[in-house]
C-alpha cells in the first residue's frame, strides 16, 4: 500500500496535497478547505483544523494568536430530513 | 471477511447477543456493546472504503465526532457504530464498496494514483472528465437510501428552560450535581448512549445539538435511539451551559487511516462502559502523562510518534515501524492531545482561541462566553481547555455555580 499520511481522512486529503496546494500560494486554512476539501466530509472538519492550524503555525503560515477555523455551519451533529420536517409551520 | 476467531477483549459480562456483519454471523458481543464496540471483539475493525483513493478505513474517535464509523444498520445508512447499542440479530453492512465481498478495483486507484489535485484530475478531453464524474458520482457518496420510510412521522417537542446543559462527560456530570439543588427547570442533554440523570433535571440521552441559531435565539437537537423515528427539539433556552468536551484530532504519521487505529481516550471510554479490557496486542502512539497512563490501562507499550516511521497494513494496521525495529500490532491507540470542541460554541458566538491542538473557547472570570444576543452562554471543562477529568469537573462546579447565581438574579 502506498504511503499517504491524512491531514483530512473524511476526504482523503494528504499532507502532500496540503503541500502542493501551499506551493500554489494557498495558505489560509479557508482557501486549503476551498481547494482540497479538507474539513468538507462527515466529521465537518472535527478532527482535521485544529491540525492544518497547527501545521500552518509550525510553518510560519499562520499566527497562533489569530489563527480562526473555518465557519461551521449546521448541522453539527447528524439529523434526519424526517426529524426537520417535523418542526412543520410551527416555527 | 475476517474474523480473527480469538477474542480482542476480556469482559466482566459473558457475550450475549448475537449480530450479524455484511450477512454473516451471528457473532456474540455483549449486551451493552456499541457496535464498533461488538465488532472489534471480532477483530473487525473496516467500516468503508474511503472516497477518493478508496482505502479501507474504520472507526477512529469512537466517541461520535470523526465519522469514519457509518456503517448501514437494519436497513438505515450512515449510523455511526461507535454511538449505537447493538440489538439482538442487528444486521450491519459495511459502506461504500463497490462490491462486497470481493476484491474491489477501485482501490488500484491507491495503487496507481499519486497525489490528487482533484481541481485537475481527468479534467480533458471532455469526454474523459464526463466519464470520471460519471464514476465519481456513484463512489463518493457513503451509503444508499434507506430499505424503507421511518415507521411513523418524527416528534417535536418545544421547550424554554432557564438553563440548557450539553454534555454529560465528567464537567456535564459535575455540573448537573451542582444545578439539580436548584427550583430552577433545567434540560440536561447529552448525545451519548448512557442517558444523563440527575434529580431535578430533565434529562434526554441519545440527544445530539445540531445547531445554535442566534438571530432565531434557538438550539435544535435530536434525539435517535435508532429504534423509534427521531425526535427534533426546539429548544429557547435563557442560558446554555456548553460541556461538550474535546476530540482526539489524528496524528501525521504515514498510513494514519489504516483500520485498527482508534484514539486511546475513545477506546477507554468504551472498554470502562461495559467493564471490558483488552486482549489484543496494542500499542500506544503518544506523548506525556495522559499517554502513558492509556498505555497502562490498555496493557500497552508507549512510543512516542517522533520514533514512528509509519504504520503498515492493507486492510488494517498490522505493524508499526519504528526507529529501532518493526512491532507487530492487532490494534493502535493514537493519544494526541485533546482538542476543545469549538463547532458548536462558535455558532452561539463564542470567541476562540488557538491552543496548539484546537480551539478553546474564550470566557470571563464567571465561565461565561456569550452575553449579547438571545442566551448566556457558558462554558465548562475540556471545551474551554481545561484537559483532565478532575480538572474538568472542578471547573464545571464553578461555573454552574456562577451561572445558577446569574439565573436565580434575573428570573
Ligand atoms: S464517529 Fe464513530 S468512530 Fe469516530
Amino acid at each position: 500500500m502506498p504511503k499517504r499520511t491524512f491531514v483530512c481522512r473524511c476526504e482523503d486529503v494528504t499532507l502532500a496535497e496540503i503541500d502542493h496546494a501551499i506551493g500554489l500560494g494557498m495558505t489560509k486554512i479557508e482557501e486549503l478547505k476551498r481547494y482540497t476539501g479538507l474539513g468538507t466530509g462527515p466529521c465537518q472538519g472535527k478532527e482535521c483544523v485544529g491540525g492544518l492550524a497547527a501545521l500552518l503555525c509550525a510553518r510560519g503560515l499562520a499566527d497562533p494568536d489569530r489563527v480562526q477555523p473555518f465557519t461551521a455551519r449546521p448541522p453539527t451533529e447528524p439529523v434526519t430530513f424526517g426529524a426537520l420536517a417535523a418542526a412543520g409551520d410551527d416555527e | 471477511m475476517t474474523d480473527s476467531g480469538s477474542s480482542w477483549l476480556t469482559r466482566a459480562e459473558p457475550a450475549r447477543v448475537g449480530i450479524h456483519l455484511d450477512g454473516e454471523g451471528p457473532l456474540p458481543v455483549g449486551g451493552a456493546d456499541t457496535v464498533t464496540l461488538g465488532l472489534l471483539d471480532h477483530g473487525h475493525v473496516e467500516t468503508i472504503t474511503s472516497a477518493k483513493y478508496r482505502r479501507a478505513r474504520g472507526p477512529y474517535c469512537l466517541t461520535g465526532d470523526c465519522g469514519t464509523c457509518l456503517v448501514r444498520i437494519d436497513g438505515r445508512p450512515n449510523q455511526r457504530a461507535c454511538l449505537t447499542r447493538v440489538r439482538d440479530g442487528m444486521r450491519i453492512g459495511t459502506q461504500n464498496k463497490l462490491i462486497r465481498a470481493a476484491p474491489d478495483p477501485t482501490r488500484l486507484v491507491d495503487k496507481f494514483i499519486g497525489t490528487m489535485d482533484h481541481h485537475h484530475f481527468l479534467v480533458r478531453p471532455r469526454v474523459v472528465n464526463q466519464a470520471m464524474q460519471a464514476v465519481a458520482r456513484e463512489l463518493t457518496g457513503f451509503g444508499s437510501l434507506p430499505d424503507h420510510p421511518p415507521d411513523g412521522a418524527s416528534a417535536h417537542e418545544v421547550s424554554a428552560p432557564d438553563v440548557l446543559v450539553v454534555g454529560a462527560g465528567p464537567a456535564g456530570r459535575a455540573a448537573a450535581q451542582v444545578l439539580g439543588g436548584s427550583q430552577l427547570d433545567i434540560l440536561w442533554i447529552d448525545r451519548g448512549l448512557d442517558s444523563p440523570t440527575a434529580g431535578g433535571l430533565r434529562c434526554r440521552g441519545q440527544t445530539g445539538v445540531f445547531a445554535a441559531y442566534r438571530r432565531e435565539g434557538i438550539w435544535a437537537a435530536m434525539t435517535d435511539d435508532g429504534t423509534r423515528p427521531p425526535t427534533l427539539h426546539t429548544i429557547r433556552p435563557r442560558h446554555v451551559l456548553l460541556c461538550v468536551g474535546a476530540r482526539p484530532p489524528t496524528i501525521p504519521l504515514p498510513n494514519n487511516d489504516l483500520p485498527g487505529i482508534v484514539a486511546a481516550r475513545g477506546l477507554l471510554r468504551q472498554l470502562r462502559r461495559v467493564d471490558a479490557t483488552l486482549a489484543a496486542k496494542c500499542i500506544v502512539i503518544g506523548e506525556g502523562e495522559t499517554a502513558q497512563r492509556a498505555a497502562t490501562r490498555l496493557g500497552a507499550r508507549c512510543i512516542a510518534p517522533s520514533r514512528v516511521t509509519r504504520l503498515e497494513g492493507s486492510t488494517r494496521v498490522e505493524e508499526v515501524v519504528t526507529t529501532d525495529g518493526t512491532l507487530e500490532v492487532q490494534l493502535v491507540a493514537f493519544a494526541p492531545t485533546a482538542a476543545a470542541a469549538h463547532d458548536l460554541p462558535r455558532q452561539a458566538g463564542a470567541k476562540l482561541r488557538f491552543d496548539g491542538t484546537g480551539f478553546a473557547t474564550v470566557r470571563d472570570d464567571d465561565g461565561r462566553c456569550v452575553t449579547e444576543g438571545p442566551w448566556q452562554v457558558w462554558a465548562a471543562g475540556e471545551v474551554a481547555g481545561v484537559m483532565s477529568d478532575a480538572g474538568a469537573a472542578d471547573d464545571a462546579r464553578r461555573v454552574a455555580a456562577a451561572l445558577l447565581t446569574a439565573a436565580q438574579e434575573k428570573r
